[in-house]
């Protein structure tokens, strides 16, 4: 089978320091996320358990953790790790700095992408992309261009959002957060809760477990802040990744979606759903056990729906438990015996709009 | 692959002048947009204006430093008081804002991804272009910077990417030979190609990538 494939992925995130960890744990009984106050206001946040003597250090600190386990993972050539070219998506990047340090703490986005790739000990290219919540799939998206155009084997994505004011500011003003928690998919589910993750995903020309079998775009300008009620481009951006994988919609065993907790977004999203797929398949949301983790959700997601099904498992949805009748979605977990290709949703601020086809190679 | 540059655009806008002018192209329309998204349109407005043409248009855009204006105002106006941001005020330190505006005014945009790049990185910008333009006719592209002090311009300068030759174009090939070519940064590779008037190619290089620009025919 040719294309590119996922070679590796790690995760920290507030499931855990590592993947393996994280998925050990999203396997058990679901843990409520602690209310923050250092973010600014009561809200509930999916905190990575790594600390840091500041808001920068912890953030190296995370990355050199997720870099030696992706690193392990990978088991490339030392000389081919370090000319790997990285490509990180966020919706904040550095901006956390400013909590503790203010200006002068601040970095351009571009400066704190190579810091992270420094963390990662690669030496090829470096680009930061924002797409808001899409940037880590907007990232994956560049990189399977540079695989795909043979300018390089393997490219490392990475999904980076770390705990920041603004950003929990900017929510609370928008009036999209939960007090409570996150019930993706939910009939009492009253908003999003914010997370934090940095997500490492190694994309290679070498065969892999999972094929990435088309990616595509669309973009939903009926508002900045949420896609179109009738959901229209989230299914014209599920259909041309169906059409570039060359699949029929029966042949989708599993759907990742979106499900961001926005009451206009998530029914945008389940219209679209129900529009392609009759009957809808399996779906699952992870956004109940890591939060919604913004422009590093992309990767993130990505590396624990393919973590917890290497290990035959289709997560259970955290937060969910009556199906909202207007969604007419009911996630659910269990046995990934049969799980051989999924489409994973993922919208964001600004009108960005992708899905993701992956297939189970061999 | 060989692609087609049309209308490169060069804006460089004084920032007391500049209110005026995002108000004189677009009245009241982008009010709320934040001043990263008014630059940008206000730029890549004047290229698709320049270049003509309708049809499917990727945009892709890059910077160094982002919405530096929206982010002080959240950070210094609305955090440092301890209050919630701003909505609109939040929405704008997000670069790709732009992308959605653009495509509210009717620009039938399939995708769009702004990226953040040093000066020299700019044939990036290129070398994406050229992959998104398999899947798409057009692609709009742009370097855009907000000015950091009042001495120093805004800047939004944009070209119109195409797969097929068209009158006026530019052929655009990467080069073999980037030790001949001339170096540039994303403040001056889209000013330079639209002040070529050579026969020859122009030869310009970031980093050690090197592209040529030529008249077609």
């Amino acid at each position: 089978m040719t294309g590119t494939f996922v070679r590796a992925a790690a995760l920290a995130s507030a499931l855990g320091p590592d993947l393996e960890s994280a998925v050990e744990r999203l396997a058990g009984a679901p843990v409520a996320p602690a209310q923050n106050t250092k973010i600014g206001g009561p809200w509930p946040y999916f905190a990575i358990p790594i600390s840091g003597k500041n808001w920068r250090e912890r953030a190296e600190a995370i990355a050199r953790s997720v870099a030696e386990d992706l690193r392990r993972a990978a088991a490339i050539a030392p000389a081919r790790w370090a000319a790997l070219p990285c490509i990180v998506g966020s919706s904040s990047f550095s901006v956390g700095a400013w909590d503790e340090g203010g200006w002068e703490a601040l970095e351009p986005s571009f400066e704190f992408s190579r810091r992270l790739a420094r963390c990662f000990g690669v030496h090829g290219p470096v680009t930061g992309v924002s797409t808001t919540c899409t940037s880590g799939l907007s990232a994956l998206d560049i990189a399977l261009g540079l695989v795909a155009g043979g300018e390089f084997r393997d490219a490392l994505v990475l999904g980076a959002e770390f705990c920041n004011r603004l950003t929990v500011a900017g929510f609370a003003g928008l009036e999209l957060l939960s007090a409570t928690a996150a019930r993706p998919c939910d009939r009492e589910r009253d908003g999003l809760v914010l997370g934090e993750a940095l997500a490492a995903v190694l994309v290679s020309a070498a065969p892999s477990p999972w094929r990435i079998a088309a990616l595509a775009t669309g973009m939903d300008a009926a508002s900045v802040t949420g896609p179109a009620a009738d959901g229209s481009v989230i299914a014209s951006a599920m259909r041309a990744a169906l059409a570039g994988a060359c699949w029929k919609s029966a042949a989708v065993d599993l759907i990742k979606l979106q499900s961001g907790g926005g009451p206009l977004a998530d029914s945008a999203e389940a219209n679209a759903v129900r529009e392609l797929f009759a009957p809808v398949p399996r779906v699952v949301s992870l956004k109940g056990a890591l939060g919604h983790t913004l422009g590093a959700s992309g990767p993130a997601e990505l590396a624990l729906l393919l973590a917890s099904l290497a290990r035959g498992c289709v997560p259970a949805t955290w937060g969910f438990a009556e199906p909202d009748g207007e969604l007419g979605l009911a996630p659910s977990g269990g046995d990934a015996e049969g799980v051989h290709r999924v489409l994973f949703n993922l919208s964001g601020f600004g009108g960005s709009v992708m899905s993701l086809a992956l297939e189970k190679a061999g | 692959m060989t692609v087609y540059l049309l209308a490169p655009t060069s804006l460089r806008v004084a920032p007391d002048d500049f209110p005026a002018r995002v108000r004189a192209r677009f009245a009241s329309e982008l009010r709320r947009a934040g001043r990263f998204a008014q630059l940008c349109l206000l730029g890549a407005q004047a290229c698709l204006d320049a270049a003509g043409g309708d049809g499917p248009l990727a945009v892709l855009w890059a910077s160094e430093l982002g919405a530096l204006h929206a982010t002080r105002a959240a950070l210094d106006e609305d955090l440092a008081r301890g209050e919630p941001a701003m909505p609109f005020t939040f929405i704008a330190t997000q670069p790709h804002l732009a992308g959605a505006l653009l495509a509210q005014r009717s620009h039938p945009v399939t995708r769009t991804a702004c990226l953040y790049l040093p000066a020299d990185a700019w044939p990036s910008l290129l070398r994406l272009a050229q992959r998104w333009l398999a899947e798409c006719d057009r692609v709009l592209v742009g370097c855009v910077e907000e000015s950091g002090s009042g001495g120093v311009a805004h800047r939004s300068d944009w070209c119109l990417f195409r797969k097929k030759p068209a009158a006026g174009a530019l052929r655009c090939e990467r080069s073999p030979r980037p030790e001949n070519a001339a170096g540039a940064t994303a403040e001056d590779w889209i000013p330079r190609v639209a002040a070529w008037r050579g026969a020859a190619p122009l030869l310009l290089r970031g980093g050690e990538d090197a592209w040529s620009f030529a008249f077609d025919g």
